[in-house]
């Protein structure tokens, strides 16, 4: 399955949970903000949101700022 | 049970500071950026009272740099001198024995004429305390047609409701005038014998109330000699802060009314005096710069010409304090006070430019109104 | 006001006057190592997409281990709709309902937009942040804010990395007097001294981020930044003696007034 990761196309074996796609980028969780589609997903949904074909999915974190 | 002075208000913390304040507490008080309730008490005191001079001279200097060298004229219309009150110092107290009378609407448009014709342009309008339902229908329909000839009308009348307030402004006023009379609630108890206006809280709040319901503008005072002096200015001050906080949108003016001893009248227990006055002025054009601060005719015309820009920048002249009085100008007993500058707009004028001064007759204009 | 008042901020006192914004650091390490030399106890982020290249750009733990609250800043938004979004993934993020609304539609000058902004802090205020705008110093705006429910405002004092000092001094003047909330200089604050001249006009705080980060020792002038803030802070408590103005009369003024 190909979603749009951050801007660009990213292959992930499906079905998929946001859980698995941080793994699969060796994230630490708790570091990062994600959204789907425009909606912020909480920390406790991330391992019931199912991720489908086409979906755009951003993953944020804290950079410095001002 | 006599009121209680909102904590906003209180003025006592200060009290101590203005009795015995310091030559040096003044020095500081003078030279300070951001005068407050502290530099205001020090101005105030008797140590002050050696620096008139100097602090004339800071009142002038601020007065010409916030309102350029300019005196703002405005004139009273007595609608009616029908009270239902019971103030003790006042010439329209409900048992004075002199006969009333009211405006009717021909007799207040000549009014409104003649006064047009003598060239002002701001116009307060006056009643007594309601004393009928009608009462505040009347005064709409004064307010439009004062509207209809001056760029701004402003009312001194009974306390009302905002939603009250807020009809008067759509009937085209932009201000309200209610002074507190007094600060201290048992003083304020006792000059009010009986009515509506023994209620303190409600008198204390009535101009935030004015600004709520839309006015522009809310004129605020204390009659000088009915208290202490420092308790009424300090409150004074702290009421002009407070609602300038509340009401960033809106302007506040400040007048210095004086009770005097009159004969057969009142005497008030806290008389004073013209330096007095004049330090007060002072005292608070150096610690409130940006407001405007009024003198009426009750004040002699030596004291008017000599206080004209040094911190007032705002009086009324050729005044009635009779009800009406404009259309035929005829010598007449004393209305609510004893008018001591009888002089007319021209004289004035005349005096004022002969001190630098330009009289200014209008301020605003309604054009997006 | 005279009453110099303790820094609250969503119901928590800060003792620490300086906040930090942390970008434009060459390394998380001297990032680090200047907040921790300038007892600040309050640092801005922003948000960034994850890059897997880089890993270690992430700055929350490190903050985090710092005991630091964070404020995420709305930065790259450009309407009030981006910076409400912005916010939720910072609360989102971090935990925390700090947030400062920063939204700059020109990337020249990076003047903040004062109709976005307003709109974004209104939301974000009902939604229960803790909303600290960055703004033009204007003084019907700084009230719009703060009846809006911002729990401060920070005007800046030139436009951001300009350096050019506190220019709108007389403008935040104006917005100290008639503020009922924290008055935070944000921006272009350039040396030390101007910090404490902010602090000494009446500032609640400032922020400080370019003059930190570019300086040839970022810890070394994180500190110098701290000892200048409570300089200021402390000058104001102590009450300034200034500048007197006098007119003085060729004839005396007074001498209208009788004794009696």
């Amino acid at each position: 399955m190909t979603i749009i990761l951050n801007g660009t196309l990213y292959e992930l074996g499906d079905p998929a949970m946001i859980g698995h796609l941080l793994t699969s980028l060796d994230i630490v969780p708790e570091r990062v903000a994600v959204m789907v589609n425009d909606r912020i997903v909480p920390k406790e949904e991330r391992n019931s949101t199912v991720l489908n074909e086409g979906d755009r999915v951003e993953v944020l974190i804290f950079m410095g700022g001002g | 049970m006599a009121g209680v002075i909102p904590s906003y208000l209180d003025p006592t913390p200060w009290i101590p500071a203005a009795r015995g304040a310091s030559p040096a507490d003044v020095r500081r008080a003078l030279d300070s950026s951001q005068p407050g309730e502290a530099d205001l008490a020090a101005l105030l005191s008797t140590c002050a009272a050696d620096c008139l001079e100097e602090m004339a001279g800071r009142a002038r200097a601020l007065t010409r740099r916030h309102f350029g060298q300019t005196l703002s004229l405005y004139i009273p219309l007595y609608l009616s001198d029908y009270c239902s009150g019971g103030c003790v110092y006042c010439g329209f107290a409900a048992d004075r024995k002199q006969a009333r009378h009211r405006l009717k609407p021909e007799e207040m448009i000549a009014e409104l004429d003649a006064i047009k014709a003598m060239g002002f342009d701001e116009i307060l309008l006056l009643t007594g305390e309601r004393t009928s339902p009608e009462d505040l229908d009347y005064l709409n329909r004064a307010v439009q047609f004062a509207a209809q000839r001056f760029a701004a009308v402003t009312i001194e009348a009974f306390p009302m409701r905002a939603e009250e307030y807020r009809g008067l402004v759509q009937s085209g006023a932009m201000g309200v005038t209610v002074y507190q009379e007094t600060y201290e609630p048992i003083q304020y108890e006792a000059m009010h014998r009986w009515g509506l206006k023994r209620d303190y809280a409600n008198r204390i709040e009535t101009p935030a109330r004015a600004l709520e319901g839309g006015m522009r503008t809310v004129g605020l005072g204390a009659l000088l000699g009915l208290s202490d002096p420092l308790f009424d200015v300090i409150s004074l001050f702290r009421h002009a802060l407070y609602l300038r906080r509340r009401f960033w949108q809106s302007g506040v003016s400040i007048s210095f009314p004086r009770v005097c001893s009159q004969e057969g009248g009142y005497h008030p227990p806290f008389p004073v005096n013209d330096r007095t006055l004049a330090q007060i002025i002072f005292a608070f054009r150096i610690c409130m710069p940006d407001v405007p601060l009024v003198l009426s005719t009750r004040e002699a015309p030596a004291f008017r010409d000599g206080m004209a820009g040094l911190g007032v920048n705002k009086m009324s002249i050729a005044s009635r304090t009779t009800v009406g009085g404009y259309l035929t100008p005829v010598k007449s007993p004393d209305g609510q006070f004893h008018v001591n500058d009888d002089r007319d707009v021209a004289t004035f004028c005349a005096l004022l430019k002969g001190k630098g001064l330009e009289p200014v007759f209008k301020n605003w204009d309604k054009v997006y109104r | 006001m005279n009453v110099v008042q303790k820094l609250i901020l969503g119901g928590r006192e800060f003792e620490s006057r300086l906040i930090m914004g942390t970008g434009k650091f060459a390394s998380t390490e001297i990032m680090i190592d200047a907040i921790q030399a300038s007892g600040t106890q309050l640092v801005t982020v922003a948000l960034r997409r994850f890059n897997r290249e880089r890993p270690s750009d992430d700055l929350l733990s490190p903050l985090v281990k710092l005991g630091i609250t964070l404020i995420p800043n709305t930065s790259g938004a450009r309407t009030a709709a981006e910076a409400v979004r912005a916010a939720m993934l910072g609360r989102e993020l971090s935990g925390s309902s700090f947030v400062k609304v920063e939204i700059h539609p020109n990337p020249h000058h990076l003047m903040p937009d004062p109709i976005e902004t307003y709109e974004a802090s209104r939301e974000l205020a009902k939604a229960g942040f803790v909303v600290l705008p960055y703004m033009s110093a204007d003084p019907v705006l700084a009230r719009r804010l703060e009846d809006a429910g911002c729990a401060a405002v920070m005007p800046l004092g030139s436009a951001i990395g300009t350096g050019n000092g506190l220019s709108t001094a007389d403008m935040i003047k104006l917005i100290i007097a008639d503020s009922g909330i924290p008055v935070i200089v944000d921006a272009g604050l350039r040396s030390p001294s101007e910090a404490a001249s902010a602090m000494e006009m009446g500032c609640s705080a400032v922020l400080v981020n370019s003059a930190i980060a570019a300086a040839g020792h970022p810890a070394d002038m994180a500190a110098a930044f701290a000892t200048a803030v409570k300089a200021g802070l402390a000058a104001r408590r102590a009450g300034i003696m200034s500048r007197s103005e006098c007119a003085v009369a060729t004839s005396p003024l007074t001498s209208f007034l009788t004794g009696a």
